[in-house]
């Protein structure tokens, strides 16, 4: 079990890894959020919550835009091993199949976690100030480590369901950038229209988002009773979230593992 | 039922009904004896596919049973994969990566050391090319490294499925080759499937012809050609071959069930060469029609369309 998951490991990093165009281009659109854009729209505004520095915010809010799309985009590797690639002297390996899908999340998480370093390095090389303990820290990683493998589930899910590369492709921009607008990661969801704001309320974005902002700058920031109730404590309201997205990453990985399955064994 | 000694492969009343209720496999049963090759020809779509399918466990048997080396495919997969090699039908190699990675990888997902790696590369003439990207590799160099990958791992059993297809004639017949070869350096037992019935003739110890999923004849290319009759009477016939088949009709014996193809008929026979030439000789060949003779020896292609042929004709007759 152990080798075949880190041989399958090695193997699927090795290829994520051999596509640094890829993942520069990724990497590009937060850097010029963290370092360019957010920074203008602060001084173009001057804030706009008291005690909140837009800067932080709207850098923590780039994790849901990168890792999201990272995670979708990883599913036309897997795509490409099942249509024109390795993916059946996989399936022939005396290895658990189960294994297969379980490498690859392992991959998109380690790509995540590269990500996410590689956002707060550069917030904190800006100058930015997060204020966090080690619970909460755990609290924002384990948020945006779930939201990813959600993520992943949907496109694995989708990879086996969905059949023409193109469909995919397309799907990729729809759940990487939709999601990514309406959740607040660039501004509160208070601001939305009435009718639009349950919208985000259900959207996994909008609880990782306000995981990472509650880990990292603090209860007021964080935009939790902006999806809970006010007298819910601040604790028991990141509880909650958690709970939303780790379901979200159960419920997908388990669409995924059926799909996969399916689709593998005829 | 069967008799299920510890053979390499024992596949008895297997049948795969995919969902849709297309019948792809209907209730075939073969052996494979330790060290044999054994060939499972037909044409496209006769079942040969999902047959190694259901052996290499991708697809699951709606009836019967499959052993591989003693392990039943449903409910021992993974030690019924660790007795194979796969080579599939097409390409299935990373193909960012070089040969020598793909190789690697295989020795680390099937736990078998790298040190045979070198050997097996060199024994398919890869040794030089070891760490050229895949993408520069043409199709027979692909095909070859995926024979040496799968034999990496000391397989019982090697499975292959149509390996020259796609691959030009003299390629073709190099891989025959290779693939003879390394069966008797590495003592593997193989399944190969292909729709190349000549190529197989002169490579299998014994075939299995399947025609829409049922074996039609099982035994050495040999036996079925000898069965057939050793030699073939080719007649090029215009468009209408019914007076060359009434002269046949009324020939003297030596000529077996003639065979209708596009413009021409072939008649088996067990006569040698020159009794064969002197009896076309005595027919009215010419004046029926017939534009052409000629004598050839019979083929595993012959005998598959002659069961085929026969096999149609009784489909046909009223009950």
């Amino acid at each position: 079990m152990t080798a075949g998951f880190t041989a399958l490991y090695r193997r699927r990093l090795s290829v994520s890894l051999s596509q640094p165009a890829a993942l520069a281009a990724q990497i590009l659109t937060p850097v010029l959020w963290v370092l360019v854009v957010g920074p203008a729209l602060s001084r173009a505004f001057g804030g706009f919550a008291h005690g909140v520095n837009y800067t932080s915010y709207v850098s923590l809010g780039q994790i849901v835009f990168v890792l999201p799309f990272s995670a979708m985009f990883a599913g036309l590797t897997t795509m490409f091993d099942r249509d024109w690639g390795i993916m059946r002297e996989l399936l022939v390996a005396p290895i658990r199949r189960a294994v297969i899908p379980l490498a690859s999340t392992a991959v998109v998480l380690t790509v995540a976690a590269g990500q996410f370093a590689i956002i707060v390095g550069l917030a904190l090389a800006r100058g930015e100030h997060f204020a966090t303990t080690p619970g909460r820290l755990l609290t924002a990683v384990l948020a945006a480590a779930l939201l990813s493998a959600g993520v992943y589930g949907l496109a694995e899910f989708l990879v086996f369901t969905i059949t023409k590369p193109q469909a995919f492709g397309t799907l990729i921009t729809a759940l990487g950038a939709t999601p990514y607008v309406l959740c607040g990661a660039i501004y509160p969801i208070a601001v939305l229209p009435a009718g639009i704001r349950w919208l985000t309320w259900v959207l996994p974005w909008t609880h990782t988002v306000s995981l990472l902002r509650y880990g990292l700058m603090g209860d007021t920031a964080s935009g939790l009773h902006q999806i809970w109730p006010d007298d819910l404590p601040w604790t028991g309201a990141a509880l909650l979230s958690l709970a939303v997205v780790a379901a979200f990453a159960a419920l997908t990985q388990t669409a995924a593992h059926r799909a996969f399955t399916r689709s593998t064994l005829r | 039922m069967m008799q299920v000694a510890a053979r390499p492969l024992v596949v008895d009343g297997l049948i795969k009904t995919y969902p849709g209720g297309v019948r792809a496999v209907r209730g075939i049963s073969f052996e494979v004896a330790d060290g044999e090759i054994f060939g499972l020809l037909g044409p496209n779509g006769a079942g040969k596919t999902t047959t190694l399918g259901v052996l290499t466990t991708l697809v699951r048997p709606s009836g019967g049973r499959a052993l591989v080396a003693g392990h039943d495919v449903i409910r021992e997969p993974l030690a019924v994969r660790r007795a194979m090699g796969v080579v599939f039908q097409d390409s299935v190699l990373d193909n960012d990566f070089s040969g020598l990675a793909n190789m690697r990888l295989h020795a680390r997902l099937w736990r078998v050391p790298e040190d045979r790696i070198a050997a097996l590369l060199d024994a398919v003439g890869l040794a030089g090319r070891a760490r050229d990207s895949v993408r520069t590799y043409s199709g027979g160099m692909k095909r070859r490294l995926e024979i040496a990958r799968a034999l990496l791992g000391r397989p019982r059993i090697l499975l292959l499925d149509e390996p020259t297809l796609g691959l030009d004639p003299i390629v073709r017949s190099e891989l025959w080759e290779m693939i003879r070869a390394l069966q008797a350096a590495q003592s593997v037992t193989v399944l190969v499937s292909t729709h190349y019935l000549e190529e197989a003739q002169g490579v299998c110890d014994r075939v299995a012809i399947i025609d829409r999923g049922q074996i039609i004849a099982l035994d050495t290319p040999s036996h079925l050609v000898g069965d057939l009759g050793e030699h073939m009477l080719d007649l090029g016939v215009g468009a209408d071959p019914e007076p060359v088949l009434a002269v046949l009709r009324d020939a003297p014996p030596g000529l077996g069930e003639p065979m209708r193809t596009v413009s021409m008929v072939s008649v088996p026979s067990s006569l040698p060469a020159p009794e064969l030439t002197d009896l076309a000789g005595q027919l009215a060949l010419t004046a029926a029609g017939v534009t052409t003779i000629s004598i050839r020896p019979a083929t595993l292609n012959d005998v598959f369309l002659h069961l085929t042929s026969a096999a149609r004709a009784r489909a046909e007759v009223p009950a």
